[in-house]
């Protein structure tokens, strides 16, 4: 006879299972998914751009502070899915990095190196006992000087790849489906077809209309590389063209 | 190592003698993407399948076969994240037995200092074992080798091993078609048949990987294009 689960404790810490899994960091993306919001990224041609649901869910929330994408530098952006406190102290120790990069080797962090850097920790905490995986899938723009538009996607198991579009969340898989579709031949959008696919991807897949307010949309551009967060103006013209295409 | 909260080993002995977190860690190997690799009389080549989640995955992002030295590669079974450690590991204990010895270090000494991390985390404090088996690629003055090494840390030299899902299958192919006098071209030609043998879907240069070293001694991964060149060879 044998303690084959480790007493139990393989789903409280990330030891393995007898199947070989993780559990806590299956938890981790569960959480993630409980977390209610999708958010969908695209890659164009010149252009990356990543769209998530803002929810407020309170109306005395001061709306400007509720916000999951933020900038680690001037040129790189994150979107994160998931748990928000999680999602800030990762965003924290993103922008150190990042600006210890630049630091120490006097030019800007490329948008894999930061991606790997975020899933090399992720994968600290996948076999360390001692913290648990954070509760956040992370989606990173930016333009790479070789590569040109890059968008990675980290998550809690410290996988990461490039994709041409992809999306996270609570209607993850449903995305996916509609952007494969989208993708299927390598399409090359310009900017505004790039920023319109992932809002229409977001609206399709959550089945309803938005408002200007009640998304979030960053872009990073291969004309000027800096990322910028859309304000509501901005997010308007976007979805007006939406509506009158269709 | 050694994390403070958790100064005892999380891998302990089970009334059995068994270390049942490494057995549970070589299940989670056996269920990764089928990897391979031979050694033939004048090189190496390692192989792996390379199924990415989904179409929208640039796969020019993902490279599995990874360069530890100039004349060493590994390729590997299992969870892609502990890969990722490992292979960092080995790069620096290989730069810094360069700086000691001024020598590139032996294709046997990487594995074994490899092994030794591994070996490590069955041990430490607050640690799990590593979920990956690695297939360590090498052409050094004792001529071609191929090692692989487990999540115990346990390693072997082998004239041909496979790992992953398919492993039973591949193993059974490969010893009915090695040689010992096999050439790296035949080699190169024996894996992929043996990669085509248990791949679900259509096998093409986008999703497997190669990597060789000859007697040149350098290792490079095949581009795609030279993927397909081998593919249609096959056919």
């Amino acid at each position: 006879m044998s303690r084959g689960s480790g007493g139990g404790y393989d789903r409280h810490i990330t030891i393995f299972s007898p199947e070989g899994r993780l559990y806590q960091v299956e938890y981790a993306f569960k959480a993630v998914k409980a977390a209610g919001v999708t958010s969908i990224g695209v890659r164009g041609k010149d252009s990356v751009c990543v769209v998530t649901q803002k929810k407020v869910p309170d109306k005395l929330l001061d709306q400007t502070s509720v916000t999951l994408l933020f900038p680690i530098t001037k040129y790189l952006g994150l979107l994160a899915t998931g748990i928000t406190a999680d999602a800030r102290t990762l965003v924290q120790q993103a922008r150190n990095e990042a600006a210890e990069f630049r630091f120490r080797y006097g030019y800007e962090m490329p948008v894999d190196v930061l991606a790997r850097w975020i899933a090399d920790k992720s994968q600290v905490y996948t076999q360390h006992a001692y913290m648990r995986p954070l509760g956040v899938v992370a989606m990173i723009l930016g333009i790479d000087e070789e590569k040109g538009p890059q968008l990675f996607k980290c998550d809690p198991a410290g996988h990461f790849f490039g994709h041409k579009a992809t999306s996270a969340g609570g209607k993850e898989q449903e995305a996916i489906n509609f952007l494969e579709k989208k993708m299927k031949n390598d399409p090359e959008f310009t900017y505004e077809e790039t920023v319109q696919t992932a809002i229409s991807a977001l609206q399709s897949v959550l089945q309803e209309d938005f408002k200007a307010s009640e998304i979030e949309v960053g872009v990073v551009r291969k004309e000027d590389q800096i990322f910028k967060v859309l304000s509501t103006d901005e997010i308007d013209e976007h979805l007006t063209a939406i509506s009158e295409r269709d | 190592m050694g994390d403070s909260q958790y100064s005892f080993s999380l891998t302990t002995f089970s009334p059995s003698g068994k270390l049942v977190q490494i057995e549970h860690a070589l299940t989670a190997v056996g269920s990764g993407q089928t990897s391979l690799g031979i050694k033939a009389a004048n090189g190496v080549v390692i192989a792996t399948e390379k199924k990415l989640p989904s179409i929208l995955v640039d796969e020019i992002s993902v490279q599995k076969t990874q360069i530890l030295t100039p004349n060493i590669g590994v390729v590997y079974s299992g969870m892609g994240p502990d890969s990722r450690v490992l292979v960092r590991k080995s790069r620096k204990q290989a730069e810094q037995y360069y700086r000691l010895y001024k020598e590139p270090i032996p294709v046997t000494q990487l594995v074994r200092e490899t092994a030794t991390v591994m070996q490590e985390f069955t041990q430490s404090g607050g640690v799990r074992p590593f979920g990956v088996s690695l297939l360590v690629a090498g052409y050094d003055d004792k001529g071609p080798q191929l090692y692989q090494v487990d999540p115990s840390g346990s390693y072997f030299s082998w004239k041909a091993s496979a790992m992953g899902k398919n492993v039973s299958n591949a193993k059974t192919f490969l010893e009915k078609r090695y040689t010992e006098e096999m050439e790296l071209d035949d080699a190169v030609h024996t894996a992929i048949l043996t990669l085509k043998e248990g791949f679900e879907g259509q096998i093409s240069g986008k999703n497997i990987e190669i990597g060789v070293i000859g007697s040149d001694r350098i290792f490079k991964v095949l581009s795609p294009s030279e993927v397909e060149d081998y593919l249609q060879e096959a056919e």
